[in-house]
């Protein structure tokens, strides 16, 4: 019976350890504003941030960009709470726990689009507006929050049909490497991606599967695709660059030569895509503009002056189609 | 062990008997219905480019490495009736410290042999910790590996700072993606590695110990074994070969990620043992049935994505085919299709003469 | 008994795949007797109970129960016909309380479900009937001892309104009160027509309860006798199919060995004790010679056999090893001290039932080396041969899983593990509980045959006749103290030993005074 007691003061030892842990590592600026900010609270507007978390250099420049600008000089203090293991259980705590606590504003980046009706009526009870990061909800019901700030999927995976149809006029055999099903990214990616594809001949889809925005899952999934095609694949679209960069290993493993055999096209503009690009071993890289920390901080602003703001702000994003252009970008990259 | 097979038909029965013949069937089966979508499926052909086999089968034995490294460790620790849920936990460990380490290490030979002997230490070290949690402090091994799962990512996150690591190091590349007469290293190197754990298992008395703890843990110390150092061994065994799995994981596409690195891969090797023949309940142990179903989950993953299965349903695909295969397995199932065969007068339970 | 019988079985065979369990074997109950169902382990008595309550099936032959040819598919369709078993390892559920598990299933309903209040006091009455009433039925099981358990799953028994009740063993583990109060039961049951059939080993229980014993013998019928017509000796003749020089042989040969108090001093401990299991005690142990351990069950014997081995820590004492100071704080520091402990609950703390015979023989010597120096296969089979020759463990094929021997042969099997450990030192707790006559002799034997040849034996047993004959010196326990010592002699028997823990008063806090007491007893 001693041990139980022991067990659990352990166990809790441990998940503060772990929770300490994950805030730290998550928190590459050096986790400020959260405890000091507590002692001056009363000046600053509190922000509530449910974030992703670790998930790709992507997500990692977005939301050290959004820590980066909600900062105390700003008159802030932004408490940053990023999900377990992409867990959505873990997000709706931490969402759910920044209403009970009454801060100011909260913004959210949600790991699932789907099942957040619940929190988001919650907040609103609670007169705390929300502002999506990004990713989007599902039902896209706009009244359960202020606006959605993000590049927009739609004309960035439009932007990737478009280049697809100039560089194979006579069309090709593609195949698409998916983010985690379920997903808003994901749907949206999709969305404007088969809407112009769609209309152009000769585009023949081997398929689609989830490589869950994995390096590694996407070239066992790409090696095998290689195979059940019989390298008869020309082109693939993959919705973020770490599985862009997946599919080009299973490429160079199968013998072929990545951007002449096989070009691959992915959505996001880190600087290992870039590079790649540069390389001449991507073909394609859309921007997926990370850095909206002062768009979101206006927003912020205006909403708390009680001004109006639009439902959607979409953020500009760029392309890069040429090696050439990856190198002009690639020193002043930031992520 | 005892082979009481006499003749060819004799030894059909035997192997029949064993758990893992239903795992090497379903092999087969999952591999029929590849071949019914491509008939070129198991053809297997030759790139002169890097002196290599070519094929879907030879993709199957690699993705299969890292299940077998992490289920002949489950195996071991289950065989003493605990579990170790930190497997997948363990591997991004082993990764994050390797890719973390290469990243600023020369791309020469020395450089990937360091980085390899530091991950294994680290991931041995991991293990020696659950050990130590469950045999000189006396958890339940399942809280004790529950709490290194948790915790073993967010090690992860520290060692790397939150980033997903890249690193360039051709030897340590060649781990995952080499290719050695023809076969994949890491095929050869899992397989190695599970000939002599066999070997260490068979040869010395550390199997007849595990056993003997696991089936009975009390009349085990009371005949002397030494259960503590066996548990601190055989946790020690499953982080280290949980590193070489983070090894061959990462080595791959030489990035280690944070968040999916091994992620529930220890449903994998569980699976892979129970498939293996090995009960849950401890005891007797089957590490051939664990490499066999480490071969199966491979061959399932990768045959889902051939037939290009809706990835949402990919789970649901997976699980089916398991559940299957544990009802087959399962003795209750075997009683009753086989009462059914024959309803004759035999007893109804072979007990031998305990009476 | 001139009524019909309520059971009765008729030219009853079952065959195992290579064995015939029984073979023609025939079997009467009537109601309002205790029936004795004799005979060595492997006999096939728990066969011949479990055809009857149709765990088996029967290959031939006839089961009637009133008169109604019979086949029940399970133990629930016998308890429907009336026929109740309670085996010998209790199968209640120990987290429910006494109440419930006397009712389960037959729970009293009201209209919002169980009626609790109902139940428990049915519960009580059938309790009470079987002078049980000091029981609280709303108690964990667990609460109450062993002895009160069995009781409370023959109250269960009565409430299924069994005619026939089967008792494989009930008194195995219980003490002498204990078992009179079973007995008592069960005369009670007799009395009020129900059929009981007993199982037993105690020779001196069959006699006290039954009134008619069948004999089995290798699956075969031998006899079915009234208890009064049939001695002991012939009894015991019939269970081993020979007459039994051998155990009256053991008598003379014990007389015969003398003292060796000039022997090397093998052993000693001083104050060695353990807190709330056993007082600090010395003991003094010398080569080739046997020290029985005597007492009550709880008296602290196997407390203190255990703490030499060091399978429970000591907190106080020093232990001297040919005269080598020396920590015994675990099993295996024991092992490689030479001492080896061959503990009483055999099922759990003895064999591994799902190892083999070949393993379960080995394991000893192999922990002793470690897991890193295997024994060479070589020397595994030597071990192996010459154990299983040496003990007659049977069947002799030592690639069986060990559940599937029977309980006398998984103790000789596990004497080989100890043995096979060349020990100078072996502490043989209950070894001969539950097994049958045969096994015993040869076990008894074994103990001698080993203090010949220089090993200094801790023998403890329930039986006071066992340890008196077998013991160069008698320890003698009582509540968890060492309260005298005993040299054997033609003048110590079983009333001795019974004589001087009834007459040592529990007021005595003082340690120990060895000497003292030798003196006082041995004169």
């Amino acid at each position: 019976m001693a041990n139980n007691r022991f067990l659990a003061k352990f166990m809790g030892l441990v998940a503060v350890g772990a929770l300490a842990l994950t805030a730290c590592g998550g928190d590459p600026a050096g986790g400020e504003g959260t405890e000091e900010g507590q002692a001056t609270s009363g000046d600053l507007t509190t922000v509530g941030f449910v974030a992703v978390g670790p998930e790709g250099a992507w997500r990692q420049a977005n939301e050290a960009n959004i820590q980066e600008t909600f900062t105390e000089d700003a008159g802030f203090e932004l408490k940053y709470a990023p999900a377990a293991n992409l867990d959505q259980k873990s997000q709706i705590d931490a969402f759910t726990s920044f209403v009970d606590e009454g801060v100011d504003v909260i913004l959210l980046s949600a790991t699932e689009g789907s099942g957040w009706e619940d929190s988001l009526t919650r907040a609103q009870e609670a007169e705390i507006p929300v502002i999506l990061i990004d990713r989007g909800i599902e039902p896209d019901n706009t009244d359960l929050y202020v606006t959605r700030i993000a590049p927009d999927n739609i004309e960035v995976s439009s932007a990737v049909a478009n280049w697809a149809i100039e560089e194979f006029p006579e069309g090709a055999n593609y195949f698409v490497l998916e983010g985690p099903a379920g997903v808003s990214v994901v749907n949206e990616r999709n969305e404007g991606w088969d809407a112009v594809i769609g209309e152009a001949e000769g585009f023949n889809k081997l398929g689609a599967q989830t490589a869950n925005w994995s390096t590694e899952e996407a070239k066992s999934v790409f090696e095998t695709v290689l195979k059940s095609n019989n390298n008869d694949v020309q082109m693939v679209f993959a919705q973020n660059d770490e599985m862009g960069l997946g599919a080009v290993q299973a490429v160079e493993e199968a013998g072929l030569v990545p951007g002449e055999d096989v070009k691959i096209a992915t959505i996001d503009g880190t600087k290992n895509a870039l590079q790649a690009l540069a390389d001449g071993k991507l073909s394609f890289v859309a921007e997926y503009n990370p850095l909206f920390g002062e768009t979101a901080l206006d927003v912020v602003n205006k909403t708390l002056a009680g001004e109006s703001v639009d439902s959607y702000i979409i953020v500009p994003s760029l392309t890069f189609d040429s090696p050439e252009a990856a190198e002009e970008a690639l020193p002043d990259r930031k992520f | 062990m005892s082979d009481n097979g006499t003749g060819p038909a004799g030894f059909l029965k035997e192997v029949v008997r064993r758990q893992y013949f239903w795992g090497v069937v379903a092999i087969v089966l999952l591999l029929l219905v590849n071949l019914t979508k491509d008939p070129s499926y198991l053809s297997i052909g030759w790139n002169d480019a890097n002196g290599a086999l070519v094929g879907n089968l030879v993709d199957i034995l690699r993705a299969a490495a890292p299940i077998m490294m992490i289920s002949i460790g489950m195996c071991l620790v289950i065989a003493t009736s605990g579990i170790d849920l930190s497997v997948g936990s363990v591997m991004v460990i082993a990764g994050a410290v390797s890719m973390q380490f290469l990243a600023a290490a020369p791309n020469t030979f020395a450089g990937a042999m360091a980085a390899l002997g530091l991950a294994l230490l680290v991931s041995a070290v991991v293990g020696l910790v659950n050990g130590i949690l469950v045999s000189v402090v006396g958890l339940q091994p399942f809280i004790s590996t529950l709490i290194m799962m948790l915790a073993g990512r967010g090690i992860a996150k520290v060692i790397t700072g939150g980033q997903n690591t890249s690193a360039v190091n051709d030897s340590f590349r060649w781990i995952a993606n080499g290719y050695l007469f023809g076969l994949p290293v890491v095929f050869l190197l899992a397989l190695a590695i599970v000939v002599l754990v066999g070997l260490l298992v068979r040869r010395s008395a550390l199997g007849l110990m595990i056993e003997a703890i696991g089936m009975d843990p009390q009349a085990a110390r009371l005949a002397g074994v030494n259960r503590r150092g066996l548990l601190l061994a055989v946790y020690s065994i499953s982080g280290l070969l949980s590193g070489v799995a983070g090894v061959f994981a990462t080595a791959s596409v030489m990035t280690v990620d944070i968040s999916r690195t091994g992620y529930q891969l220890e449903m994998d090797a569980i699976l892979a043992v129970v498939i293996g023949g090995t009960s849950l309940a401890g005891g007797k142990f089957n590490l051939t049935g664990a490499t066999v179903g480490a071969l199966l989950i491979a061959t399932l993953d990768k045959t889902v994505v051939f037939l290009g299965v809706s990835s949402s349903a990919t789970p649901a695909f997976k699980a089916v085919v398991i559940v299957v295969l544990c009802l087959i397995q399962s003795d209750r199932v075997r009683q009753l299709l086989r009462s059914r065969r024959t309803t004759g007068s035999r007893p109804s339970r072979k007990e031998a003469v305990a009476a | 008994m001139s009524q019909s019988p309520i059971v009765e079985m008729k030219d009853i065979s079952i065959s195992f795949p290579g064995v015939k369990a029984l073979d023609g074997v025939d079997f009467r109950l009537f109601p309002g007797e205790v029936h004795t169902l004799m005979g060595e382990n492997g006999a096939g008595k728990s066969t011949l109970i479990k055809a009857l309550t149709g765990v088996y099936r029967i290959d031939e032959g006839v089961i009637s129960v009133d008169g109604d040819v019979v086949q029940f598919q399970g133990t629930a369709d016998a308890q429907e016909a009336g026929v109740s078993t309670v085996y010998q390892e209790v199968n209640l559920c120990s987290n429910l309380s006494i109440g419930e598990n006397v009712m389960l299933g037959h729970e009293v309903r009201g209209r919002f479900g169980v009626n609790w209040k109902a139940t428990h006091e049915a519960a009580t009455k059938t309790l009470r009937k079987l002078g049980l009433g000091h029981l609280d039925p709303r108690a964990s099981l667990a609460s109450i001892s062993l002895a009160m358990q069995q009781l409370v799953a023959i109250s269960r028994a009565m409430v299924t309104q069994a005619r026939v009740l089967i008792l494989d063993e009930p008194t195995s583990s219980l003490d002498s009160n204990e078992v009179e109060q079973l007995f008592s039961v069960m005369r009670q049951l007799r009395d009020e027509g129900v059929a009981i059939l007993f199982v037993s080993h105690f020779l001196e229980q069959v006699y006290a309860i039954s009134d008619r014993l069948t004999v089995l013998r290798n699956g075969q019928f031998v006899g079915e006798y009234a208890t009064g017509e049939l001695d002991q000796a012939s009894l015991i003749g019939k269970m081993i199919g020979k007459e039994i020089t051998a155990l009256r042989s053991l008598d003379s040969q014990s007389a015969a060995r003398g003292h060796r108090q000039d022997a090397e001093t093998v052993y000693l401990a001083r104050g060695l004790g353990r807190k709330g299991s056993i007082e600090p005690f010395d003991i003094e142990l010398k080569r080739g010679e046997v020290v029985g351990l005597a007492g009550l069950l709880g008296s602290g014997r196997t407390e203190l056999a255990r703490l030499i081995y060091g399978a429970d820590r000591p907190d106080s004492g020093d232990v001297e090893i040919h005269g080598h100071k020396v920590a015994v704080h675990t099993p295996a520091a024991g092992l490689r001290r030479r001492i080896a402990f061959s503990s009483e609950n055999r099922r759990d703390e003895g064999i591994i039932r799902d190892l083999t015979v070949r393993e379960n023989l080995v394991l000893g010597v192999q922990a002793k080396r470690g897991w890193a120096r295997p024994l060479p296969r070589k020397q595994v089979d030597e071990i192996v041969d010459k154990y299983m020759v040496e003990l007659g463990v049977r069947p002799s094929d030592p690639n069986r899983a060990m559940r599937n021997l029977s309980g006398g042969n998984q103790q000789k099997a596990l004497l080989g593990r100890w043995l096979a450990t060349k020990p100078d030192i072996l502490i043989l707790d209950e070894p001969t509980r539950g097994i049958d006559v045969g096994a015993k002799a040869e076990i008894q034997e074994q103990v001698l045959q080993l203090a010949a040849e220089g090993v200094a034996v801790i023998f403890i047993s329930s039986e006071l006749e066992e340890v008196v004959r077998l013991s160069d010196r008698i320890i003698v326990l009582k509540d968890h103290r060492m309260i005298a010592e005993v040299t054997n002699g033609p003048e110590v028997s079983a009333e001795t030993i019974v004589k001087i823990i009834a007459d040592h008063s529990t007021e005595q806090n003082a340690p120990v005074a060895r000497a003292h007491k030798t003196k006082e007893v041995a004169l």
